[in-house]
């Protein structure tokens, strides 16, 4: 991790995922600010990739970037007040309290821990890994999750159905 | 990391890798790093280099195609109207597209004065990008992989996944109740036919255990198989399923012109709307090379490569695929959008998820018995088209409303009578 | 989970509404639930010109109302006339008058349903082949009259020119081969899959609506009513023709489709009839150009592409009509429409609006 292309890399992706974040959370246009929010995932897309782990690198963007932000997307398209503008809210003063202290927290712990130096070799493909890991070690938590994912599927369903 | 390891795969030993043997492109190019190597330098410089070269000829060769078969496409949907097509401009109307272009070009591009300013000027371009990407991953030669992923397959349907974003984008901010109509109908259609798209591919990625495009060529080239005969199926699925991803007719429901003008890019004119234009080409252009990469054996042509260049035979399948669009636009009617979606969830859906469980279970067997693959792929083919026809057909029995017998028109010699509900007999 | 309808205007300008006409429909989702329609975008005030004009200036109006079968309104016109004004027709002009008015029935509907196909999709393909047959016809119009569009064929007391002798080889060409061409259509268009999707079961006029509505051609026969003028209330020389009236059975789009498509072939078995005995004789009885009929009125109809085309004159002796109005198949038919649409999406009502098969010139006036 030491070469000067990845350092180059991480420090630009890191700017563009706080960067995009920032925007995000700050703009007044509610659809601006999902358009700055897929920036943000394609730039954590980029540092996973500066960790050599291409899959999941693939998998967020094809997740996040490509179904999740159409999710929310619906979801502003189909409420009524789309079109208010993103910082008028009750909920400014409360929120903002509320990430200085998951801020602070999260800070406080990943300065205090004591994070062990990886070794690499060479790159090695991950997918296959991941695969193992998913159906020996994983399997029952790979089962519940499609579990859940199903029973958000059905009561999508039942929720829209007209009777 | 020498820049000549980069690309290397596992290939034939035909090939003579001398700097003038164009049958594949990367000699030449390899040479050419390598002289830049000697002469010193930065180390990260062959690797950039040859990283623009790569961008320059595949962006180089898209737009020159585009540029072709706008005339082709229009003169083949004339034939197959009846009519003659361009024929003014030009010998045969061969510089049509060159006026296209300037048409475009010189327009004047409005800019609507209630749109989102910045979201409209950005959607445009950012409808090209997706397309542009999937070519990142493709293999036109041998050593013609401009970034060979162990993730290839992975990596094409996220960036189809991208262009759902860009659409909804032009489409929103148009500021237009056609355009938003428009918008919403395209990113329902691409997320429903993104999952059986994938499934198709996977079906694929079972049977060669990597997700590297060129892995799945040189696949092909082992075993002296192409997945079209092994998974007619899984083809036919990610066909229309990639049809239905670029907006092709018959699926071009955003683009409708008899319904709701031209959907998410009405508002664009001049050189937006030619990147509309453009990226359709493109995308389309990217489908038929994924498909002829996965299904028709890439650049390879049982072993005819030796003779005629491999990327000259994988750019006659990508030509000839992309005609199969074109003949399917001049025949076939439009798919209304609910009946687009319903046919994605409960039709391809179905199929291609039994077609992945049988899948499984030859790769099973076969990888389980140590079996050799001359004697096992000729049976997984049979059983496979047989499997293929097979639940093609029931399925459709099944899905009955999509598939009705046309009714009889009664003629009657005298007026007076009403037959209103009453079915004539066959 | 509700959201506000917004209410989009479909047309005045659009690739497909057939002409100037606007739609106000109010979208709930995809879906109608309330339809509006504006007519009027290309009203010319015909009825109260004609009022100006004597009797036989008076031909040219009724080409422009139907632009689409300038023959069938002639026709119409003309009976209206000779009704009032007690005038009969000789033999020849009769028969002439019906191979006219079918040749212009085939036009017609070969461009409705290619522009109904087009509706449905199809990108012009079938449209373009449909427009071969309507070509040669229309090359037959020029031939007799020299207009293809706009033809003022008809006169009062017969018809303006007899057929020149090349009329003859070329009308017998055509009907030979047209029902192998008829055959093409189907084969391509009756059972194909998108279409039977896009249009089977999709705004269905029960036989008790289309009848409380007025509305008549073949509209009111695929709703399953058989009623059509040419044998109900026979004029020209339909009597002596044996044909058959397609009737549909469910009131769909699909069905209104079939029963167009049939009634291309019921045509070109009255032409095969019409074209071999066509008698000798004169062509028209030779009335004054500026002719006075008694006081009195007249509604003669006939059955055009689009249903019954009524004209109502009335007379008062003079050179022009007191009062010329037209009853428009077109204009009654489209009254239903409402009913039809809401309830289905905007492309439905695209495909409604190309089979109800509307001609705004008729519409408007």
């Amino acid at each position: 991790m030491t070469d000067t292309g990845t350092i180059v890399a991480f420090w630009a992706l890191a700017a563009l995922t706080l960067g995009a974040a920032v925007l995000a959370a700050t703009t007044r246009n509610l659809l601006h600010a999902v358009l700055a929010l897929i920036l943000s995932f394609i730039g954590v897309a980029g540092l996973y990739i500066t960790l050599s782990a291409d899959f999941v690198a693939v998998a967020q963007v094809l997740i996040y970037a490509g179904a999740i932000a159409v999710l929310i997307i619906f979801a502003i398209m189909l409420t009524p007040n789309a079109g208010r503008r993103n910082d008028e809210t009750f909920f400014r003063l409360p929120a903002l309290g509320i990430a200085a202290v998951m801020a602070s927290t999260l800070a406080a712990v990943g300065v205090a821990t004591d994070w062990p130096q990886a070794t690499r070799g060479p790159f090695t493909e991950t997918s296959q890994a991941i695969g193992e890991a998913m159906l020996n070690q994983y399997i029952l938590p790979f089962e519940i999750a499609s579990v859940l994912l199903l029973v958000a599927m059905l009561g999508a369903i039942v929720i829209v159905r007209e009777d | 990391m020498n820049p000549l390891t980069l690309s290397l795969s596992k290939g034939t030993e035909l090939f003579l890798a001398e700097w003038w043997d164009i049958r594949d492109l990367g000699n030449p190019v390899a040479r050419f790093l390598e002289l830049v190597d000697d002469a010193g330098g930065p180390d990260w410089l062959p690797y950039v280099i040859s990283g623009v070269i790569g961008i320059l000829a595949i962006t180089g060769w898209l737009v020159t195609s585009q540029l072709a078969f706008v005339w082709i496409e229009r003169r083949l949907i004339s034939r197959i109207q009846v009519r003659v097509g361009p024929n003014r401009v030009g010998p045969m109307g061969l510089l049509q597209p060159v006026a296209d272009a300037i048409k475009l070009l010189t327009k004047e591009a409005i800019t609507v004065q209630a749109a989102d300013r910045w979201v409209f000027w950005l959607a445009p371009s950012l409808v090209v990008l997706p397309a542009l990407l999937a070519f990142a991953v493709v293999p036109f030669g041998e050593q013609m992989v401009l970034a060979d992923l162990s993730v290839g397959v992975l990596f094409v349907i996220a960036s189809s996944s991208l262009a759902t974003i860009a659409v909804f984008m032009a489409g929103w901010s148009s500021n237009n109740k056609y355009s938003l109509l428009g918008a919403m109908r395209s990113v329902a259609m691409f997320i429903s036919y993104e999952v059986p798209q994938v499934m198709a591919l996977l079906a694929i990625t079972i049977f060669t255990s990597t997700m590297s495009l060129s892995g799945i060529v040189n696949w092909q080239e082992e075993y002296h198989v192409w997945f079209i005969f092994l998974q007619p199926l899984a083809f036919l699925v990610f066909l229309i399923a990639g049809a239905v991803e670029v907006n092709r007719s018959p699926t071009d429901i955003s683009e409708a012109e008899s319904e709701i003008v031209a959907g998410y890019h009405t508002e664009y004119s001049g050189i937006k709307f030619g990147f509309f234009y453009v990226a359709e080409y493109f995308a389309t252009f990217g489908i038929a090379a994924v498909g002829v990469t996965l299904f028709l054996g890439g650049w390879t042509l049982f072993g005819l490569e030796e003779w005629i260049p491999g990327w000259m035979l994988f750019l006659g399948k990508v030509y000839g695929f992309f005609f199969l669009f074109i003949w399917s636009r001049g025949t076939l009617p439009r798919l209304r959008i609910d009946q687009l979606m319903s046919f994605a969830w409960k039709f391809l859906l179905p199929i291609s998820l039994v077609n992945v469980l049988l899948v499984g279970l030859e790769v099973l067997l076969w990888q389980e018995n140590g079996l050799s693959a001359g004697l096992v792929l000729p049976i997984f083919a049979v059983v496979n088209f047989a499997m293929a026809g097979l639940l093609i057909y029931a399925w459709a029995k099944l899905m009955r409303p999509l598939s009705q017998r046309a009714p009889r028109v009664r003629l009657m010699q005298e007026v007076g009578a009403i037959v209103y509900g009453q079915e004539a007999e066959a | 989970m509700p959201a506000e309808p917004y209410i989009v205007n479909i047309g005045p300008q659009h690739p497909s509404t057939h002409g100037v006409f606007r739609m106000r429909v109010a979208l709930d989702g995809e879906r109608i639930v309330d339809a509006d329609m504006v007519m009027g975008y290309l009203h010319r005030s015909m009825e109260k010109l004609a009022e100006e004009r004597t009797y036989t200036q008076n031909i040219p109006f009724t080409d422009r109302t139907d632009y689409l079968s300038a023959m069938n309104s002639n026709l119409a016109y003309c009976l209206a006339v000779e009704k009032l004004a007690g005038v009969e027709v000789p033999e020849r002009a009769q028969v002439l008058r019906v191979i006219f008015a079918e040749l212009q029935r085939i036009a017609s509907h070969s461009m409705a349903l290619g522009t109904f196909v087009n509706d449905c999709g199809a990108w012009q393909t079938p449209l373009m082949y449909m427009f071969r047959e309507r070509e040669r016809i229309l090359d037959l119009f020029e031939m007799t009259c020299g207009a293809r569009l706009t033809v003022n064929y008809m006169r009062i007391g017969g018809v303006s020119f007899d057929v020149p002798d090349e009329f003859m080889p070329a009308a017998l060409s055509i009907v030979g081969e047209l029902p192998q061409r008829i055959a093409e259509y189907e084969e391509m268009l009756l059972e194909n899959e998108i279409i039977l999707a896009r249009a089977r079961g999709i705004g269905v006029l029960t036989a008790d609506q289309a009848i409380n509505a007025s509305a008549s051609g073949p509209i009111l026969r695929a709703s399953g009513v058989a009623w059509d003028i040419r044998k109900a209330d026979p004029y020209a020389a339909y009597n002596q023709f044996e044909f058959d009236i397609p009737v549909g059975t469910h009131g769909d789009c699909y069905d209104r489709f079939a029963v167009r498509m049939a009634e291309v072939r019921q045509s070109v078995r009255i032409l095969e009839q019409a074209l071999d005995v066509l008698p000798e004789g004169p062509v028209n009885v030779g009335l004054p150009l500026a002719m006075r009929p008694e006081p009195g009125e007249a509604y003669a109809r006939i059955e055009s592409p689009r249903g019954e085309l009524g004209f109502y004159l009335v007379s008062d002796g003079g050179p022009a009509p007191y009062r010329f109005h037209i009853r428009s198949p077109s204009y009654i038919n489209l009254t239903a429409m409402k009913d039809l649409v809401v309830g289905l999406s905007v492309a439905d009502s695209i495909v409604i609006l190309g089979s109800i098969d509307i001609v705004v010139g008729e519409v408007d006036r």
